[in-house]
Order: structure tokens, then C-alpha cells, then sequence
């Protein structure tokens, strides 16, 4: 257990021990304890509101609505059933999770702004109905919980235990999903979400997930919160005050870390406390938290433990000298490495001889007609080329392929299966990979980590997992060591060149085992020297089996590399044939250069 | 004859509506910011109207334009010594920072002025307009008048003068705009100071015709959202349009099921952004790109 010697690991674990003995040590301490309970419940509410804003990136600001559902659930439940709301916390948990895969599997499907307002909008909109469902909610005036049946003079004490219970099993379950493939899938998410899922995260799957979990330390937290205050109502439940102070918390601790919720859930409820009694009740709560918030977005919007442990980072690292890069020593491929990590899933057993077709397809923006009935095939184990003017629809049939875009009309077929509709997680996990024209790395991931995010297909085994097993660590090892990559390993993907960027992009989608990758413009924006590594990767992985499609505007690499060239020109198929074929196409020289050059260069 | 009548007030509403949405859209058009604390802008302006009308007794429809001045002085300054530094961080943080301002206003209004409703109550408060069967309340039949008279001179002025022009420029590209020598800094200023004025006016609006004390901002702010979500967000015509569909559907809801008017805007903004999130008139952008 030399991890205990960790600052980070026992200061946090000796300050629960002392939160743990806090009521045997100074009995007849009623205010403190319930100053305390304050704290353990805000602290609760942000740890699990940071499962979903804060490594998902999907600010909520009606998170409270959770609580209030515990809340309600408890009340209800008890009335109905005649049982204290406190033993009702598991179903308030199992209640508030099943509201928010309802409620998540319809608002996730929005972005920034509009998550965060439908989020706000959820809150008024239960609060509303909490006030007319009368018969059930009691309305306005709420519903009377009845007090605990243990002796008066235990006080406060058990609810101190129950909280502080609710609060370690909430640490305890945000611990454990940001160290599963879910966290780090959750990350992904809110790094890049189109990113993600072109690697196979299926990204609705993850966040409706993170989302519910998100809801379940409300919902316990909420049943035996009722109780607490021994009544219910529309007000207090689902207040859009507690939504935002709980978020305050969160920020001022650091979004995405596991204490940093924890923490800034005490400092917040303090100072609230601090707030009500000592500068003049609730008008100055209010706008002492406005204040805060607005200090906090503007000063401190990464948070306390981020910052801190950033400085701490600056200053070990002060001296430590940026060392020389050898950039033309990467993508050296070395011949020893095992091509096994390389190896694709499925080239052998399939049948069909074209991997990849496209028939009909028709993309159309408002009147503009991007793709205009383009067919085309790619024959397993070539390496083909799509080449067109600007504006010719290569992108846009490229993100056909991809699933980006669905067309308006026609089939794209994947291994003779039809995966027109099939969303971009299930393509990558049926063995398309892509790599994107600007790279999309996780950026404030480390190389490493960038390569062990891609997933070969969805599990619930695998969401549990540990984000590092084995098996893929080592198989990312070996990929960068055949990309010639290895020293880069450890570092931020934000700190490489473009060009390695573009490397490590494609190595990363190796880890997919891909039947066949699309590269859109590899060689754009990197120098001479690295397109050639780049094309000896690419010939080296076609030896290995894998099929590559390459989209470029550089005619001369793709002319080198390809044994079948296809050009678009003006959303349609111009031609299609051997680099030869297409060198010497005047169809095509026109189509790039126009008919002015057509007429002038035979004379020349 | 309730039909006509209901729906008279409705279209006085949904101008009312318009012009305080017009706002909150300007803003997210140019800024790309969620401004949540517009509700307590006028919340602010209307509490400033009542103060100065009860100390002076002066015609509150006169402060109209000191109001309008006052909320824009005071958005431009946020803009400048709040918003600029915290843009860079995204939507989340932004609509955060705006909401830390609606809390510190509500704050400071609640200090002030105490948690207590405030009426404005000129002499023609009580008195109404009969047209046949139709009566119409002064305070709304003014209040929804100029609300659409000011929002057709904002309108007019951001489609035919120069700064108008630079306005929509930088709001459909910010880089663009700048290579022709528009400074995003200055069009996000003004934009955000004519956003808030509207709300200094249309607080004054607010006053007379409804009472006023400082946590009715959510009200109101849930009510602008729905509009803007509905009419599609940065875009006024959409906003006037989804104002004046709101506006109707709240005055009739108001006088057949008065307790579910409310989940009008809510139960909008909630099918809507799930079904259509560019609203009425918004446009889908191309995302792909990135």
C-alpha cells in the first residue's frame, strides 16, 4: 500500500476519518452538525453533477430536478406505504435514474446552449407539475414528511451518518467510472464528440449512461433530504437557486476531478451558511453567491485543485529542458516489428471483392447538389484514390462514407453489408476507420491515452473495465513503435506538430483493427520530407492487408501510392481509372485546370 | 366577442414579447451568448421606474428612453468588463457568468428594494379603452403600442444603417467581418448594449402593467427563452413571430386553463430545441468542418 504515502491519496482519506469521528469527538455539537450535513449534501449534489458536466462537458443547470424527485419519491412513497422516507433512499436513487434516462435519452441529443437551457426548462417545467398534480403532490403547499422514530436525544446524529454514507458511496461511484473505458469515453466525449464516435464510442450510449448516474446520488440524497426538513414542496424541491449553487461548487473545485466537487461542495456551503446568518439573511445569500459565481467564471473558471496541482506541475518542472525532436526519425518504420498489431479484423474471411461501395449517392444542402449520383467501388487490399477539383463533393461523399452525413438518396455498402444508415460508431466498429483532414486528437490527452480510446465495439463489460487493460496498452505500444513514434508516448497530443499529430491520428485508428481506412488529405499541411514516411506507412499497412482509401488534392503522392483513381468533378463521377489513365485524361486536366490550359498545352 | 377580445391581448402581449426577445436574440447573434440575466435587467428597470415614479410622481412612460439609456450603458459595461474575458470559454461558462449577474442584480434589487411587489399606478392604470364589446386596458394597450413601435425603430435601424449592417456582418462572420474592418469587440459591445436596452425599456412597460418585485426575473427570463428557442435562436423575425404565437396561446390558456399557462413556454423550449433545435426561423449550420 506504498499509494497511501501520496499526499493526494491520504490527506483526502484522513479528512473523511476526521469528518467520520466528528460527532463522537465533540458531542452537543447540534449547529456544527448540521452546518456539516449542509455541506456533505452540496458536496453530494456536485459530485454527481461533475459525472456528467464535468467529464462529459454537458453543463446542466437544472441538475437540482433530481433531487427534488428523491425528495418526492420519498414523500409519496412513505405516505402510501407507511414507512419512514429514509428507507426509501434506494428507490429514490432508482427513481431519479429512470426520469433521467427518459429525460437524457431526448435532451442529449442537443448541444451547448441547448442542452443547458432544455436542462433549466426540465426544472420549471417539473416544478410546475409538482404544483398542479395536486392529488398526488399535494400541490403548492407541498406534503408534511413525518419525523424519524429514534430518540430526540440522538439529534441530529443518525441524518449526520446518513448523509455522510451517501456522500462516500458518491465519491466511491465517481471514482470508479473515471477510471473505467466509460470515464475516459466520457472525456473523449467532451473533448471531441464527433471525434469520439468516429472511434467507435457510441456516444449516446455514454452520455444517456453518465447521465443517469449522474442523477442517482440526488435521488438517494433526495429521500432522506425530505425527511430532514420534514416537509416537501414545489419551491424548495426543484429550486433553480440550488441548481446553480450546486454547479458554483462544483466550478470552484474543478470540474472533472474527484475532489474538486467534494471540496468546493464544503467551501460553497460554508460560505452560504456564513452568508444567511452572518451578513444578513437570504437577499444577501443571494447576491453573495451572484458575486461568487461571477469571481469564479472570471478568476478560477478551471478551479481550485486543477490550478493548484498545475502550479505545483510548473514548478517540478522548472529547469527540465525541452529536448530536440528528431522529426525526421519518426515514421522510420522498423522492419522487426511484429505487423500483427496492425492486422485487420476481417480481410480474410469476407468474400465480397469490393470493400466498400457506393451506389446512387445523392447529398443535397438546400438546393445545392454537393453529390450528385455518384457510384463508385473500392477493391479490397488496393490502395484508392479520390481526387476533384474544390468544391467537387469529395468531402461530402467522404462524410457519407463515415456517416457524418446520411445522403438524400442512394446505398453506401460496407463488405456487401448496407451501412447507409448505420451510425458512425457502428461503422468504426464494423471496420471503417477515418482520420480527419485537421486532426481531431483528444488534446489534453497524452499520446497513449489517444490510442487507448478507440473501442472495437460497445459492452456494458467493457464500460466497467479499467481504462488501461493489458492487452490494448501493449498493442498501442506496438503501433507506435511501427510508426516510429514510441518517444512521443507520454506527451500531450496538443504538444506534436501537426504533422506527428497526423501520425498519431492514424495510429490511433489502427487500434480499431480496420478492414479499411479513409485518410482525408493526409498530406495536407505537413512537410515534404513526412509525406513520404507518411506514404511508406500507408504501403506498409496495404502490405499488412488493410484497404486505404486517400482523398488528396496532392495528385503526385496519390498518383505514387494508388492502383485505382477515382475524380469527381461537379458532384459526379468524371472518371475512374489506373494512375496512368488518369495522368493523361484531358477530361481531368480540364476539370483542375480549366479549358483555356486544354487548348494551350498540346502546342506547348 | 371573448374570442376577439383574448385575442387582442394576446397580440399586445406578444409585442411586448417581441421586443423584450429581440434582445436576448441580438445578443445571442452576435455574441453567441445565452443572456439569462436579461429577465433581471428588466426586473431592474422596472424597479428603477417605480422608485423614480414614487419619489417624483412623474409620468413613468417618460423614463422610457433615461431607462433604455441606463440598461444600455450598464450592458455595455458588462460586456466589456465581464463578458470579453470569459467569451473565449464557451457557451457553458458564459450563460454561468450571466447567470452569476441575474443572481447579483436579484441581490442587490432584493436589498434595495425589499422582497415586496411593486405596482406603477399612473392615473390611467385603471382605465380602458371600449370598442364595442372589446375592452382594452391603457396599460396594456400602451405598453403593447410602443413595445412594437420601438421594436420596428431597432428593427429598421439594424436593416438600414451602416452599424446595423456591420452588426449582421459580425454576427454571421465574426473573421470576416474583421478582414473589412469590423471590430468584433465593438459589434459585440453595441449589440449587447442595444440588447439590454430593450430590457430598460421594456421594464418600464413591465411596470405598468404588472406588479414587480425582484425574483420575477425567472419568470420572465423561462418566458424570453421560449420565445427565442421557438423563433429560432439570433434571429428577430423569428422572434416576433414565435412572440406573438406565445403571446396569443398564453391569453387564451390564461383565460380557459389558467394554471397550466405557464408550461406553454416551458413545454415549448422543451419540444422545440428537441424536435427543431433551430427554431422557426433559425438556419442549421454546416458542422462538419471543425
Amino acid at each position: 500500500m506504498h499509494k497511501l504515502r501520496e499526499p493526494r491519496v491520504f490527506v483526502p482519506l484522513l479528512l473523511l476519518l476526521v469528518l467520520a469521528l466528528f460527532p463522537i469527538l465533540l458531542p452537543d455539537s447540534t449547529y456544527e452538525e448540521s452546518v456539516l450535513i449542509a455541506c456533505f449534501l452540496l458536496a453530494i449534489m456536485a459530485s454527481g453533477w461533475n459525472l456528467i458536466s464535468g467529464l462529459a462537458g454537458y453543463v446542466s443547470l437544472g441538475h437540482s430536478v433530481y433531487l427534488g424527485i428523491g425528495m418526492y419519491t420519498g414523500a409519496i412513497l412513505s405516505k402510501a406505504w407507511g414507512i419512514e422516507p429514509m428507507y426509501l433512499m434506494p428507490l429514490g436513487g432508482v427513481f431519479a435514474a429512470l426520469v433521467a434516462i427518459g429525460v437524457g435519452a431526448i435532451v442529449l441529443r442537443s448541444r451547448s446552449h441547448a442542452f443547458v437551457i432544455i436542462t433549466i426548462a426540465v426544472l420549471w417545467s417539473v416544478q410546475l407539475l409538482a404544483q398542479v398534480a395536486k392529488p398526488i403532490t399535494g400541490g403548492a403547499d407541498g406534503i408534511v414528511v413525518p419525523p424519524p422514530a429514534w430518540a430526540k436525544e440522538l439529534g441530529n446524529i443518525p441524518y449526520y451518518y446518513m448523509f455522510f454514507a451517501v456522500l462516500l458511496l458518491t465519491i466511491l461511484l465517481a471514482w470508479f467510472v473515471m477510471n473505467s473505458r466509460l470515464g475516459a469515453g466520457l472525456v473523449a466525449i467532451r473533448n471531441d464528440e464527433g471525434k469520439a464516435a468516429s472511434i467507435g464510442i457510441n456516444t449516446t450510449l455514454y452520455k444517456i449512461t453518465a447521465y443517469a448516474l449522474s442523477a442517482i446520488p440526488f435521488g438517494v440524497a433526495g429521500a432522506l433530504y425530505g425527511q430532514y426538513l420534514s416537509f416537501v414542496n414545489p419551491i424548495g424541491a426543484f429550486g433553480i437557486l440550488t441548481s446553480v449553487i450546486l454547479v458554483l461548487a462544483a466550478l470552484v473545485g474543478g470540474r472533472g476531478t474527484l475532489w474538486g466537487p467534494v471540496i468546493g461542495g464544503f467551501i460553497i456551503a460554508l460560505a452560504n451558511e456564513f452568508a444567511t446568518v452572518s451578513a444578513g439573511g437570504v437577499s444577501a445569500r443571494v447576491l453573495i453567491m451572484g458575486i461568487v459565481l461571477i469571481l469564479v467564471v472570471m478568476f478560477l473558471p478551471a478551479g481550485l485543485l486543477p490550478t493548484i496541482s498545475a502550479a505545483i506541475k510548473r514548478r517540478r518542472e522548472k529547469g527540465d529542458t525541452v529536448k530536440f525532436i528528431d522529426q525526421t526519425a519518426i515514421a522510420n518504420s522498423r522492419t522487426e516489428v511484429d505487423t500483427s498489431a496492425i492486422s485487420t479484423r476481417m480481410s480474410t474471411t469476407s468474400k465480397v471483392e469490393n470493400i466498400l461501395e457506393v451506389r446512387d449517392v445523392v447529398k443535397t444542402f438546400g438546393g445545392v447538389r454537393a453529390v450528385d449520383g455518384v457510384s463508385l467501388t473500392v477493391e479490397r487490399g488496393t490502395i484508392t484514390g479520390l481526387i476533384g477539383p474544390n468544391g467537387s463533393g469529395k468531402t461530402t461523399l467522404f462524410n457519407c462514407m463515415t456517416g457524418t452525413f446520411t445522403p438524400t438518396s442512394g446505398t453506401v455498402l460496407l463488405d456487401g453489408e448496407n451501412i447507409t444508415k448505420d451510425r458512425v460508431w457502428t461503422r468504426a466498429h464494423e471496420g471503417l476507420g477515418r482520420t480527419f483532414q485537421i486532426t481531431r486528437l483528444f488534446k489534453s490527452m497524452t499520446v497513449l491515452d489517444n490510442l487507448v480510446a478507440p473501442l472495437e465495439k460497445t459492452s456494458a463489460k467493457q464500460m466497467v473495465a479499467g481504462r488501461y487493460s493489458g492487452e490494448e496498452v501493449d498493442r498501442a505500444r506496438e503501433i507506435l513503435d511501427f510508426m516510429g513514434l514510441s518517444q512521443f508516448e507520454k506527451q500531450n497530443a496538443a504538444a506534436l506538430s501537426f504533422g506527428q499529430q497526423k501520425l498519431v491520428e492514424l495510429a490511433q485508428v489502427l487500434m480499431l483493427r480496420p478492414s479499411i481506412i479513409l485518410l482525408d488529405e493526409p498530406a495536407s499541411g505537413i512537410n515534404p520530407t513526412l509525406i513520404e514516411k507518411l506514404a511508406n506507412v500507408i504501403r506498409r499497412l496495404n502490405e499488412a492487408g488493410t484497404t486505404v482509401l486517400i482523398v488528396e488534392h496532392n495528385i503526385p503522392l496519390v498518383l505514387s501510392l494508388c492502383s485505382k483513381v477515382h475524380v469527381l468533378a461537379a458532384g459526379q463521377v468524371l472518371t475512374s481509372g489506373t494512375p496512368e489513365e488518369i495522368r493523361n485524361d484531358p477530361l481531368v486536366i480540364e476539370a483542375y485546370l480549366g479549358p483555356d490550359h486544354l487548348l494551350e498545352a498540346p502546342s506547348v | 366577442m371573448q374570442i376577439v377580445q383574448v385575442l387582442a391581448y394576446g397580440i399586445l402581449l406578444g409585442g411586448i414579447y417581441a421586443l423584450l426577445a429581440s434582445g436576448v436574440t441580438l445578443i445571442f447573434g452576435v455574441l453567441d451568448v445565452v443572456n439569462v440575466a436579461q429577465g433581471a435587467f428588466l426586473v431592474f428597470s422596472a424597479l428603477f421606474t417605480w422608485q423614480i415614479w414614487d419619489m417624483f410622481g412623474i409620468e413613468p412612460l417618460l423614463l422610457i428612453p433615461v431607462m433604455g439609456a441606463m440598461m444600455g450603458l450598464i450592458g455595455w459595461a458588462i460586456y466589456r468588463g465581464m463578458l470579453i474575458r470569459v467569451a473565449p470559454q464557451g457557451p457553458g461558462m458564459t450563460v454561468l457568468l450571466m447567470f452569476g449577474v441575474a443572481l447579483t442584480m436579484e441581490g442587490i434589487l432584493n436589498l434595495g428594494f425589499g422582497n415586496k411587489f411593486k405596482s406603477v399606478t399612473p392615473a390611467y392604470f385603471t382605465q380602458s379603452l371600449n370598442i364595442g364589446e372589446i375592452v382594452l386596458p391603457y396599460p396594456q394597450l400602451i405598453s403593447g403600442v410602443l413595445a412594437i413601435v420601438v421594436l420596428g425603430a431597432i428593427y429598421a435601424y439594424l436593416r438600414f444603417s451602416w452599424a446595423g449592417r456591420a452588426l449582421r456582418a459580425s454576427s454571421q462572420n465574426r473573421d470576416g467581418a474583421a478582414l473589412v474592418g469590423i471590430s468584433h469587440k465593438k459589434a459585440a459591445g453595441f449589440a449587447f448594449a442595444i440588447g439590454a436596452a430593450t430590457a430598460g425599456v421594456g421594464g418600464v412597460l413591465l411596470a405598468i402593467m404588472y406588479p414587480i418585485f425582484p425574483a420575477t426575473h425567472y419568470e420572465w427570463i423561462a418566458r424570453l427563452l421560449g420565445v427565442v428557442v421557438l423563433g429560432g435562436f439570433g434571429s428577430i423575425p423569428g422572434a416576433i413571430i414565435a412572440a406573438l404565437l406565445l403571446g396569443t396561446m398564453e391569453s387564451f390558456a390564461a383565460t380557459f386553463v389558467p394554471q397550466w399557462a405557464p408550461l406553454f413556454f416551458y413545454g415549448t423550449i422543451l419540444l422545440i430545441l428537441v424536435f427543431r433545435p433551430q427554431g422557426i426561423m433559425g438556419s442549421k449550420t454546416r458542422e462538419d468542418v471543425a
